[in-house]
């Protein structure tokens, strides 16, 4: 009964993707398909230097000799990776002096996005480099950036201008055959976000990146590099939007942090590509590569992400703590509804001493959704007094969906502690019927249930980023409580 | 699920397949992955292990014992033996060949003490039916030995039946020991195992255990103290359906080149609601060369559920240690106290105080080769 | 105010309230007293119209209107109040945003204007120092690792917040101390009007030495068995639940 009455209210949500429109606009394409003359041609329309090349086509012959991974608990239908375009860029590409010559669709687009490019920039006090598919557009408040001597910039445009930084990181965590997606991002990625932050400066601001994908059947392969240098400090947010297609998009990309000694790096993410409709149909395939590396002593890296779209969400942000003294930090919400299928987690990989890992983990299951949380933490020999904590709850709403956590527990170091709890339940009837009793409706109980639910990661989040995650959650689970 | 195989010697052929296509599992094999057991022994071993000897020691009356060995097995062993085999590759070896084994049956209100002895090398299958509100203890002893043993055992728990089973089994360090141990739980019936592992060259016990009527529980728990040597328990628990309970407790204390398993995984069938469900695995790590390895697992398909684990990795709380030894206590002494008091919850998990005894002895003598 | 007329309800497919009949105007405290397992609750959330909880016959009449077919915030947002027994912890969700998104939504329900955060914050305070309730308290998740005491105070607290025109106390007594009891009692006294009328629900008489009703009702097997005035209830304390029960029979 009330199965049927929350497949009913689910299906009205079909429509209330807001990020579900297409821009109009002349796109330059790669031919379809993949092979050799794919690379060549991303990178000749880059014009990158010969040892990219070289660096990808070295990706793509690795690329070739490797298998698909089946061991997450996703399903789809097989991908034909040549029956796709690896590389879409708005036609006329201008050389922008300033924002008035950018295409004013492409503004358009980024005003239904609700990012604030303009004036409001300055006011909200946020850097914006707007990936538009696979060309850097436009970036905006370089020269307060210049004057910390931070480098924000496309990575097509680093590999040109900074190429020794680049040459020096760039695979130095997620190597290139790390695994076949990561891979395949090496030899086609198209752009992405380079930023470097030299010692001992503290950016003046928060980095921004909206990523939309927009042409149709194309895969975004984007790849981040940031480094924090000795004893900086960055926070860097990142929104993904995509439109509305009946067909599945692959979405492939990888992100590298690196944080030298006393260095840290806090990396958001809202994801809330586009998840498919109320049968299943479309949606993004989200496959992505995320790693960091406290390199030097005494650095941090925490990952914050809240995750409400992409069909497919196969994504496990890790942090390798080499350096003595290291922290990382995971905190993770991941909201299924529909059909969505959510595999996520993270590694927090503990080998310097006095290293220490935190993960929070809350994941919503709705509809006929599964979402699985797959962890790892891991602690070598030498990780002397290494600690961690984790704590994974898992909320059920309906009947239909899966939720499943699924943590790996490795400890090789008699001085470690490790901590982990995990729960499962639904959303407490009594709860629901003390928020109706004090008179707010069903919907709103269920989405400040949720959020309270959630809070502990939402805390994590920049002031501004948390107040749009609040309201993803409400409406990503609007009208699934029957 | 596949279709119920109609005779015993068929279900034979289908484990002998199912072996030679999946051999000797291997760490990138998932199940097996912190317990390399193609390792340490090679495909043709267990196709010639030979039968493992056991022999019954005490049975109460009323409690029906078939020899498999011998010919011509009754009907309620034909139907039910290899019923509950599911996919794993050593359980269907010890299907497939086990040469050795008994069945036992206790009817209707029947209750007893049953102890069992296994020994030496080899494969072994054991069948146990419970019919209505039986209620049984079965005591699994073994002894010290060398080389590889593998036995299967399937346990079918009637209504409102009562099965406790206790497995101990003694340090022995060039033993290779794997039991696979497969239950079904119908309505109303409880299922308690527990496992105490002393180690071995490599040592494993996998319980698949349905709960497959509303009412059924089970409570598992263990212990592996190791000074040397390996142990693993992975256990399934299906909640096949709703109204269901099953609890689990394991402590690990590992020292030396010691490895100390757990993997634990409860499902949640679709429409299994009211289940609950609560796991704790816990680990002391005491040697520089030890590892412990701990994979507790939650999939859940029902919505009205309350499941939930917990597991932890430690070494000994320097503050206790400090207390103790503020009140005299030499350091060994208070070492092999907060271990044991760390041990505790779990060994008291086990109802037989003989049993109890004698996991304590033997913890006791891991113990001390650890403080 | 409300008029209760030969009700009869399920819980679990077992017939609990069995022909119960109950009037109570506006300005009138009523106790309804009653051993374990009376139906005592059943009634209050039935009143709440908690899910689960089945009416099967007769009537239940609000402020001239069905009460029984509206969904449980509806009859919030037309003021009927229910102080729980075992008010509910909501970890994540603090004290004052619960307050504000309840008092916002009946606000909405009734077409009247929403208050801000600065003008819920004064309007809480206000009405906070009278159950000493703490900034503190507020700022924390709802009712998570809130002592007994501590939880039905904020009960009082959102009733005096929300206004209602029917208020259920359920076992507001109960876990209570005695210096706990009086602030509590104080606060409900404090809220006696000419325009709203309260049912109070409990097991002992204690309670009513501090909140003196108008009538006290006598539940048993899911029935009024016997009314009176204040007087009842000390008539109870000394004969028992037993007695009167026979008594009545």
């Amino acid at each position: 009964m009330a199965a049927i009455e929350t497949r009913e209210k689910v299906a009205e949500l079909g429509d209330k993707y807001k990020y579900g429109f297409v821009t109009d606009i002349e796109m330059e394409r790669a031919p379809k398909g993949l092979s050799e003359d794919t690379v060549k041609y991303i990178s000749a329309k880059k014009n990158e230097p010969g040892w990219m090349l070289e660096w990808r086509l070295g990706a793509f012959a690795r690329w070739k000799e490797m298998r698909e991974p089946n061991w997450a608990r996703v399903h789809y239908p097989k991908i034909d990776y040549q029956d796709a375009y690896y590389y879409a860029a708005p036609k006329n590409t201008p050389k922008k002096q300033s924002l008035d010559e950018v295409d004013p669709k492409l503004l358009e687009t980024y005003k239904k996005l609700g990012i604030p490019l303009h004036e409001q920039m300055a006011l909200a006090g946020v850097a914006v480099d707007a990936v538009f598919d696979s060309v850097s557009v436009a970036t905006t408040f370089k020269d307060k950036l210049n004057e910390a001597g931070v480098i924000f910039c496309a990575i097509s445009e680093a590999i040109r201008d900074h190429s020794e930084l680049v040459k020096k990181y760039l695979g130095s965590v997620v190597p290139v055959s790390d695994n076949f997606f990561a891979t395949l991002n090496s030899a086609v990625f198209s752009d992405g976000t380079f930023v470097y932050v030299p010692k001992g400066v503290r950016c003046p601001m928060e980095l921004s990146t909206y990523f939309r994908i927009n042409a149709n059947n194309t895969g975004q392969f984007e790849r981040t590099l940031i480094i924090a240098d000795e004893g900086a400090y960055v926070s860097y947010l990142e929104g993904c939007t995509a439109p509305k297609r009946d067909e599945n998009q692959l979405h492939a990309a990888v992100v590298e942090l690196i944080a030298l000694e006393g260095a840290e790096i806090k990396y958001s993410t809202v994801q809330n590509w586009y998840p498919g409709d109320e049968n299943g149909l479309g949606g993004i395939y989200n496959f992505v590569t995320k790693r960091g590396d406290c390199r030097g002593a005494r650095s941090k890296i925490s990952w914050t992400q809240v995750e409400t779209g992409s069909a497919i969400t196969w994504k496990y942000p890790s942090v390798i703590l080499r350096g003595d003294d290291t922290v990382g930090e995971f905190y993770s919400i991941a909201i299924a509804n529909h059909f969505q299928q959510a595999d996520t987690g993270t590694k927090m990989i503990h080998l310097g001493k006095n290293t220490k890992s935190r993960i929070i983990s809350k994941g919503i299951s709705a509809g006929k959704a599964q979402n699985t949380y797959r962890g790892l933490v891991s602690v070598h020999p030498k990780a002397e007094k290494a600690r961690n904590y984790t704590q994974c709850d898992s909320l059920l709403i309906g009947g239909e969906c899966g939720a499943h956590t699924v943590p790996y527990i490795e400890a090789r170091n008699p001085t470690a502690r490790i901590e982990h709890e995990a729960t499962t339940s639904k959303i407490a009837e009594d709860q629901l019927f003390y928020c109706l009793q004090r008179g707010i409706p069903q919907d709103e109980a269920v989405s400040l249930i949720v959020n309270g639910f959630c809070k502990e990661v939402l805390q994590q989040l920049p002031m501004e980023f948390a107040v749009e995650a609040q309201k993803l959650v409400s409406i990503s689970l609007e009208g699934s409580v029957g | 699920m596949n279709a119920p195989i109609s005779t015993l010697d068929a279900r034979r052929a289908k484990a002998v397949e199912a072996f030679r296509v999946k051999g000797v599992p291997h760490r990138r094999v998932e199940e097996w992955k912190y317990s390399d057991l193609h390792a340490v022994l090679g495909a043709d071993k267990v196709e010639q292990a030979g039968a493992a000897k056991w022999a019954v020691e005490t049975l109460p009356r009323g409690v029906e014992l078939f020899d498999l060995a011998a010919g011509n097995p009754p009907d309620w062993v034909q139907q039910r033996l290899g019923s509950l085999s599911n996919t794993g590759a050593m359980e269907a070896a010890s299907l497939a060949f086990a040469k050795s084994g008994f069945a036992l049956r206790v009817a209707k209100n029947g209750s007893g003490e049953v102890r069992v002895r296994f020994s030496g090398e080899g494969q072994a299958r054991v069948l146990v039916v419970l019919e209505e509100s039986a209620a049984v203890t079965l005591i699994e002893e073994a002894d010290e030995f060398s080389g590889f043993q593998n036995i299967g055992v399937e346990l079918v728990l009637g209504p409102n039946a009562r099965l406790t089973q206790t497995r101990l089994t003694p340090k022995a360090d060039q033993a290779i020991r794997i039991c696979e141990i497969a239950a079904s739980v119908a309505k109303d019936a409880v299922y308690r195992a527990h496992i105490a592992d002393f180690g071995g060259k490599l040592s494993r016990t996998e319980l698949h255990i349905g709960l497959d009527g509303a009412g059924a529980e089970t409570h598992l728990s263990g212990v592996g103290a190791l000074n040397d040597g390996h142990a693993d328990v992975t256990a399934h628990v299906v909640h096949a359906s709703g109204k269901t309970r099953s609890t689990q407790l394991f402590k690990y204390v590992a020292g030396g080149h010691a490895r100390g398993v757990y993997q634990g995984k409860v499902t949640v069938a679709e429409g299994a609601n009211g289940s609950d469900s609560r796991q704790t695995a816990k680990g002391l790590l005491l040697g520089n060369r030890a590892e412990i390895d701990l994979k507790p697992e939650l999939e859940i398909l029902a919505d009205d559920v309350q499941c939930a684990h917990g597991a932890a990795i430690g070494d000994l709380d320097a503050e206790s240690l400090f207390y103790l030894r503020s009140r005299g206590i030499p350091e060994a002494e208070a070492r092999a106290l907060l271990m044991r008091a760390f041990i505790g919850d779990a060994v008291d998990q086990i109802e037989s105080e003989s049993v109890r005894a004698s996991v304590w002895q033997a913890v006791d003598a891991a113990l001390e080769g650890l403080s | 105010m409300l008029e209760i007329k030969d009700l009869h309800a399920k819980v679990d497919g077992k017939e609990i309230l069995k022909g119960l009949t109950l009037s109570v105007g506006a300005g009138e405290v009523h106790a309804i007293m009653g051993p374990n397992g009376s139906g005592k609750s059943t009634l209050s959330y039935v009143l709440a119209g908690r899910a689960g909880y089945e009416i099967t016959g007769g009537s239940i009449t609000y402020k001239g209107e069905d009460l029984t077919t509206m969904s449980p915030d509806q009859r919030a947002s037309k003021g009927v109040f229910l102080a729980m027994q075992y008010p509910v912890e909501i970890p994540g969700v603090t004290t004052l945003t619960f307050l504000k998104t309840a008092l916002n939504a009946q606000r909405r329900a009734r077409g009247e204007k929403e208050v801000d955060a600065v003008g819920v914050l004064r309007l809480v305070r206000e009405k906070a120092a009278a159950m000493k309730v703490s900034e503190e308290m507020l700022k924390r998740a709802l009712n998570v690792g809130f002592s007994g005491g501590e939880k039905k105070r904020l009960e009082i607290l959102q009733m005096a917040l929300f206004q209602p025109a029917l208020a259920v106390l359920d076992e507001t007594d109960s876990g209570l101390d005695i210096d706990a009891l009086k602030l509590v009692a104080e606060g409900v006294n404090a809220l006696r009007a000419p325009d709203r009328a309260m049912l109070v629900i409990t097991h002992y008489q204690r309670l009513l030495d501090y909140i003196v009703p108008d009538r006290v009702h006598v539940l048993s097997a899911g029935r009024i068995i016997k009314e009176g005035g204040k007087e009842l209830a000390h008539e109870l304390e000394a004969k028992g639940y037993e007695q009167i029960i026979k008594d009545a029979a």
